[in-house]
């Protein structure tokens, strides 16, 4: 029985108030029920924008005519770079090693806001271009789903940082890791959302 | 300095002894469920020699994506590779990186529930305003 159990952590005992009868935890099965509804969430926002990705008037951009691949291919090249520091900050709460749980939690947090400094960035030139989140469906329907994108990296980044507060202040112990975990699981989803995202509305032809 | 230390003195274990199975009580199979519940096996997590490997794959997958923005091909063609590329780098982060691949199969059952919902859902709806034919 022992030998099965392996690398548990933080083995629940019976009756340890965390743990529901399935044997999760129920933050770590609340979150993962937030990120399937996420799914329908940024479903519905990729599939609208493939709806109205060519409607525009006459003259005006849709776009996929200003699209940057280069520099958007290397801002995915950070966010997916930035799950590897994140499993790696979560790695480190499990072996007790606070100092690079800090430094890997600090290194996603940079690896985030480089990201959206890029969108930002990004979105800059695109008004520029005369695209705007009122200048065509397109154009709104873009906007608004890389922006709810961005601003779930932008809680991403906060939470990391508070986590990297409480770490310093030396009330989060090896034993707490869920809540790294946690935060990681969100933030890993984050990135999956991007590589969809990148794909479908970045990389696939548009030729309607 | 002393988290540096237990840091030190952890790697050189790191090996974590497992925990104690908790007696169960003879007699009390309400209980003994419960705990083979709770102790269900986990498997062990990759190491992070490991997770830098899963990443440099994650990267060549992206630059081969890019590549095929590039590449003159049948359009269908490459919609097709760009999403199996994109399948597969969704399914390897969800797996090694969020764990899913060695967590409990109902967290898999409710996350991929709300992916294939998800999928089902939106592919009729742009099937039905002919988005994708």
């Amino acid at each position: 029985m022992q030998a099965a159990i392996g690398h548990a952590p933080h083995t629940p005992a019976p009756g340890d108030h965390d743990y529901a009868v399935t044997g999760i935890d129920s933050r770590k099965l609340g979150m993962w029920g937030f990120l399937a509804s996420e799914c329908l969430f940024f479903g519905a926002l990729i599939s609208s924008h493939l709806l109205y990705r060519s409607r525009a008037p006459e003259g005006v951009h849709i776009p996929h005519d200003v699209y940057d691949i280069p520099y958007t291919s290397v801002s995915s090249f950070v966010l997916l770079m930035s799950s590897l520091t994140m499993v790696l900050a979560l790695a480190a709460i499990q072996r007790n090693d606070h100092r690079r749980l800090r430094i890997w939690l600090l290194a996603t947090a940079f690896l985030g806001t480089l990201f959206i400094g890029g969108q930002v960035y990004e979105f800059t030139v695109f008004t520029h271009e005369g695209l705007n989140l009122s200048s065509s469906v397109a154009a709104s329907s873009f906007f608004v789903l890389t922006g709810f994108h961005g601003v779930h990296v932008t809680v991403g980044i906060l939470w990391l940082l508070s986590l990297v507060g409480v770490s310093l202040r030396g009330k989060l112990p090896a034993e707490n890791h869920l809540q790294v975990e946690i935060a990681g699981l969100y933030w890993h989803f984050v990135d999956v959302v991007w590589i969809l995202i990148f794909t479908v509305v970045y990389l696939v032809p548009n030729t309607h | 300095m002393a988290e540096e230390e237990a840091a030190v003195a952890t790697e050189e274990e790191p090996e974590q002894t497992p925990e104690q199975t908790p007696e169960l009580e003879a007699g009390d199979p309400g209980q003994a469920g419960l705990a083979l519940v709770l102790l269900a096996p986990e498997h062990s997590h990759p190491s992070p020699t490991k997770y830098v490997g899963i990443a440099v794959f994650l990267a060549i997958v992206t630059a081969l994506e890019v590549a095929l923005y590039y590449i003159t091909m049948p359009e269908w063609l490459v919609v097709v590779l760009l999403l199996v590329l994109a399948t597969m780098k969704f399914a390897i982060v969800a797996g090694f990186f969020m764990h899913l691949k060695f967590d409990s199969p109902m967290l898999r059952r409710l996350f991929v529930t709300g992916l294939i919902l998800a999928g089902v859902v939106y592919t009729i709806a742009l099937f039905t305003l002919s988005v994708l034919v």
